[in-house]
């Protein structure tokens, strides 16, 4: 007994003890949807953090896999552990986190991939069009049945967005090439990603991409031989003959910005309003490839060269170094290219996008329309 | 064209459809015991990491789904300990049991994360026809020898099998062992063949499936066989006829057809239903 109470009073001090020494650190929570090791979305976010926690004077804490619809009790969880800053990272956890900037006025929240903000709420977004776009040219120039695949996650403004900055890219070198569609409803579903991308094998498809956070299309691509682009996470290793590229996200990019920002006193729960990031291959939050490092598998090189197109810009161009040409257009600040400049029709032939014009954040994120050669289901298109 | 659509259609069934029936045979040779099980995924996910891990370091994915049903066999023996021998409750043991896989497997796999695996079993194997001469023998063993006799009575009726001389507990450790293992083994498959690289939580539910397909396969070998390959087939087919039909009502499509079908056959077949002492824990000289 005696020992049991010596034990206890030692648990005592070491939680006040370590209690104290944080209070001299910022305290940041995350609220991940999926789990850390889902080698995608969460998976990237939680590197960001690791970068972050390791540059700045800060203490983190994360909770994973935690459902849309429950995030309220969860940020509530994480402030009761201290959490000054609050960083959930879902579409879906939008409302519950404004619900509780509005309940917690004196914490600063932040939302990746939403639109709605507050005094203390910020939004951010590491986006990936452009990197899609480049993705597209590569993919129009590497297929030979003119059918490309992409197995998207959920039919929301993101991925359609995604999807459709990466058709356009298709046809801007292969303009008879269409994009086909399949959709898992999930963001972490192997089992639904392999017969998805088995679908598409089954229908002439040739050349995939995706949304879905696990390296499943890559590995089914490469078994049957066929080239891929990777999502999210490095994912050449997992074929390293068979991606081609892909994009890569420094989440880390934006959080050790925004964060030291708050730690010089230049953000705080007052003055988030207007405060969105949204940061592109300018800012160097994402990056074209398969591997870091690795815009294109050398391996494809010498076939995306063999590939010559017309455009207007360049005159006749090899694909290759159309590609590293609109990189360095789109990493410059203000950006030379932009590949939502009119004019667009959607698939249904309906002006999206009138000459001259170029869409804008608000526009891209809340993007419901499909762009021409998509073929498939598109819920909510209008 | 047909033709390919429909062999297509097959091959495809039978890939995902191979680790669902050594998943779904092991809960049927439980539950005919009168132990429900409800840590099939947390058992599934535990093999599938094991069978990666070593299948990963030594290059043999053979090796790989020995450990795996090895550990799905040591994960259901606790499960059994606690139902058996100390009379928890079932349900609530395999819900913690099928946590505790994945969250242990979570933990252990992170260092096996973004791993590729270069010796991989096709997705139809020798474990798939394995699995399929493993039904009939189950299904022959369960209907017309006396051990299968004395399992299915020790589901029915665990009491006229103690007046018997035999031993419950025995009986209902080996089948929850057994279902253990052959679960370890599906999970394995999961992450050596039909999809070979590890990712925390990469059963996606399929252990769930395998439950579903063993209660509408009415606890019988054969029939849980059938409907872990429809499942697979019509599970690939909602991805197929997304061309045509709208993607959500389809997601459902699997389910809905393979509780019919199954519920047709049942029905047709005349079946014993539920097992009569399923979930209630056996105590000497009680009822």
């Amino acid at each position: 007994m005696r020992v049991l109470r010596a034990l206890l009073v030692v648990v005592v001090i070491l939680t006040f003890a370590a209690s104290g020494g944080a209070q001299a650190k910022l305290k940041v929570g995350f609220i991940y949807v999926g789990p850390i090791g889902d080698y995608g979305w969460t998976h990237a976010h939680d590197q960001g953090r690791k970068i972050a926690e390791k540059q700045l004077p800060i203490e983190t804490l994360y909770v994973e896999s935690v459902p849309e619809a429950q995030v309220e009790p969860f940020i509530d969880k994480l402030i009761q552990q201290g959490a000054r800053v609050v960083l959930t990272t879902s579409f879906g956890f939008m409302d519950g986190t404004l619900a509780m900037a509005k309940r917690y006025p004196n914490i600063i929240f932040g939302h990746a991939s939403g639109f709605k903000r507050n005094h203390n709420m910020f939004t951010y977004m590491a986006d990936f069009y452009q990197v899609y776009y480049l993705n597209g040219l590569m993919a129009g120039a590497l297929t030979r049945s003119g059918k490309v695949g992409y197995v998207g996650a959920f039919p929301i403004p993101e991925v359609k967005r995604h999807m459709g900055a990466f058709a356009l890219g298709v046809r801007a070198v292969n303009p008879r090439a269409t994009v086909h569609v399949r959709w898992l409803f999930s963001w972490f579903d192997p089992a639904k990603a392999k017969e998805a991308t088995e679908a598409l094998i089954a229908e002439g498809v040739d050349v995939f991409a995706f949304t879905e956070d696990s390296p499943t299309v890559v590995q089914v691509a490469s078994k049957r031989n066929l080239p891929s682009f990777g999502h999210y996470s490095p994912m050449q290793r997992f074929a390293p003959r068979h991606v081609v590229s892909g994009q890569l996200v420094h989440w880390e990019r934006i959080y050790i910005d925004f964060l030291s920002k708050v730690l010089a006193g230049r953000y705080t729960a007052e003055n988030l309003q207007n405060v969105d990031y949204w940061w592109l291959l300018a800012e160097k939050a994402v990056e074209l490839g398969g591997d870091f490092g690795v815009p294109v598998n050398p391996v494809w090189i010498p076939k995306l060269q063999a590939v010559k197109v017309q455009t207007r810009e360049f005159g006749q161009i090899s694909v290759y170094d159309l590609v590293n040409r609109r990189l360095a257009q789109m990493s410059r600040t203000p950006v030379a290219f932009d590949p939502f400049t009119g004019p667009i029709r959607d698939r249904k032939g309906r002006l999206v996008v009138p000459a001259g014009k170029t869409m804008t954040v608000a526009e891209l994120t809340t993007m419901e329309w499909a762009a021409p050669g998509i073929v498939g289901p598109w819920p909510k298109e209008p | 064209m047909a033709g390919e659509w429909i062999l297509n259609t097959i091959v495809r069934g039978i890939a995902l459809g191979t680790p669902l029936l050594w998943a779904a045979l092991g809960e049927v040779y439980a539950e005919r015991s009168g132990v429900v099980n409800l840590g099939v995924e947390g058992m599934m996910v535990l093999g599938a990491f094991a069978a990666f891990a070593l299948a990963q370091a030594s290059g043999l994915p053979y090796l790989g789904l020995l450990l795996a049903a090895g550990v799905g066999a040591l994960a259901a023996l606790l499960h059994a300990f606690v139902v058996i021998t100390l009379r928890a409750n079932q349900y609530v043991s395999g819900l913690a049991l099928t946590m505790l896989g994945l969250g242990l497997s979570a933990l252990l796999g992170r260092r096996w994360e973004g791993l590729p695996l270069l010796n991989t079993l096709p997705e139809i194997s020798p474990l798939t026809y394995g699995g399929l001469l493993l039904a009939g023998m189950l299904w022959l063993v369960l209907y017309h020898t006396r051990w299968g006799i004395i399992l299915r009575s020790t589901g029915e009726s665990p009491a006229a099998v103690d007046t018997m001389g035999l031993n419950v507990f025995l009986v209902r450790y080996l089948a929850v062992v057994f279902g253990g293992a052959l679960a370890g083994v599906g999970g394995g498959l999961l992450s050596v063949a039909y999809r070979p690289s590890w990712t925390e939580g990469m059963t996606v539910g399929l252990g769930w499936i395998a439950i579903a397909i063993t209660i509408f396969a009415s606890w019988d070998p054969l029939r849980a066989a059938t409907g872990a390959f429809l499942f697979g087939a019509l599970f690939h087919l909602s991805f197929r006829l997304q061309t045509w039909v709208a993607p959500e009502p389809l997601q459902m499509m699997p389910f809905a057809v393979t509780i019919l079908v199954l519920a047709v056959v049942t029905r047709r077949g005349g079946a014993q239903g539920v097992p009569e002492a399923l979930g209630i824990p056996y105590t000497r000289g009680e009822s």
